[in-house]
């Protein structure tokens, strides 16, 4: 069961314990390429890549793809599922092309996607607790079901590794989950509570606790230690 | 990068991106630098990053920087994973800074072709085109 708020002094504005409460919630239900039980065991898998051995020395070595071995796994997904959820956890700006197109043959990409949008939800929500020393939520409960494997008509290549959706009408970091549009509104509305907040993105001024420059100094400091090119 | 050059020019800071490290000459920039390192980290100084932060900026402030810091955590990797491309108007916007930062000898690079003209956006969205 999910805190319904944040035990703090620190005040926190209850849209931020709403919405991870609301998403977190969804994150467990059933997805669109994976079940809930699979959703829930791949957030697990997410907690657990920390601990785990393989990531370390991968994540300490000069070129990860030297270190063989098998991930500390503590669910029954897919050895190429495990693999996908630890390594975007804890050495995502060293993923290659050549890596995700061996994941997608092993997952099919729309079950790449929805991992992989999940993995991200989940890390915004934990990153948060952590930076602000709060506990972590208990997992969700699963949600039953069974998914509906249906693929949006929209989507194709539009230069990225994986297909997203034709219609361009914002950056394309806000389009790359779109293959799977039912999980992507999670991470949208993850990413608007936390920075976006709707048409204020489009000015440079902002009237928040932090000014704008503030914002994307944090922003660019993230991006620079995480070597995120985008 | 290049919202942060932006944002600064409109409240005309003069913003130093080549001094990341060192806050780029925004108001209180080391200390949200230093804290954001320790939460990327999760370095063991996490807990007196953060109180130095509350101390000097009080804590909305610090809570808008762990949103931030958890939202880039978040957006840094979708981007990665996905292998998106740079949006044109941001290739551009970049261009005068990347290579100098270093940011082009990122692996994520190689998912973006083009390098750009060197040309600034009138607006944020313009960066995004």
């Amino acid at each position: 069961m999910a805190l319904t708020e944040y035990d703090s002094e620190l005040d926190i504005d209850p849209m931020f314990a709403t919405t991870h409460r609301e998403v977190w919630r969804r994150l467990g239900e059933c997805g669109t390429w994976w079940t809930g039980t699979e959703r829930v065991a791949a957030m697990s898998e997410a907690r657990a890549a920390f601990e785990c051995q393989l990531c370390s020395e991968r994540s300490d070595a000069l070129s990860p793809s030297m270190i063989e071995g098998t991930h500390d796994s503590v669910s029954e997904l897919p050895r190429q599922a495990v693999e996908l959820v630890h390594k975007l956890t804890t050495d995502p700006g060293r993923l290659t092309q050549e890596w995700a197109n061996a994941t997608i043959d092993a997952l099919g990409e729309e079950r790449y996607v929805e991992l992989a949008i999940i993995v991200c939800t989940q890390y915004v929500i934990e990153s948060f607790a952590k930076c602000l020393g709060l506990a972590l939520l208990e997992l969700p409960t699963p949600g039953e079901g069974a998914p509906s494997q249906v693929r949006p008509t929209d989507v194709g290549d539009v230069g990225a590794w994986v297909s997203q959706t034709l219609d361009k009408a914002l950056a394309n970091v806000s389009r790359a989950g779109s293959l799977v549009p039912d999980t992507e509104v999670l991470w949208r509305d993850i990413v608007q509570c936390h920075y976006s907040r709707g048409p204020e993105f489009a000015e440079l001024v902002w009237n928040r606790a932090l000014s704008r420059p503030q914002t994307e100094l944090v922003a660019s400091t993230v991006s620079a230690l995480n070597e995120c090119f985008y | 990068m290049s919202l942060l050059r932006a944002s600064s020019e409109a409240v005309n800071t003069d913003v130093k991106i080549e001094q990341l490290e060192d806050g780029a000459n925004v108001e209180h920039g080391s200390a949200l630098v230093r804290y954001t390192e320790s939460a990327v980290r999760l370095d063991s100084d996490l807990t007196e990053s953060r109180d130095h932060l509350l101390r000097i900026a009080g804590a909305q402030a610090l809570v808008e920087a762990a949103a931030t810091v958890s939202a880039f955590e978040g957006l840094n990797r979708i981007a990665d994973v996905t292998g998106i491309q740079l949006d044109s108007g941001l290739v551009d916007e970049s261009a005068d800074f990347r290579s100098d930062l270093g940011i082009d000898s990122y692996a994520g690079a190689t998912s973006t072709k083009s390098h750009g003209s060197a040309q600034r956006a009138d607006n944020v969205m313009g960066i995004f085109r």
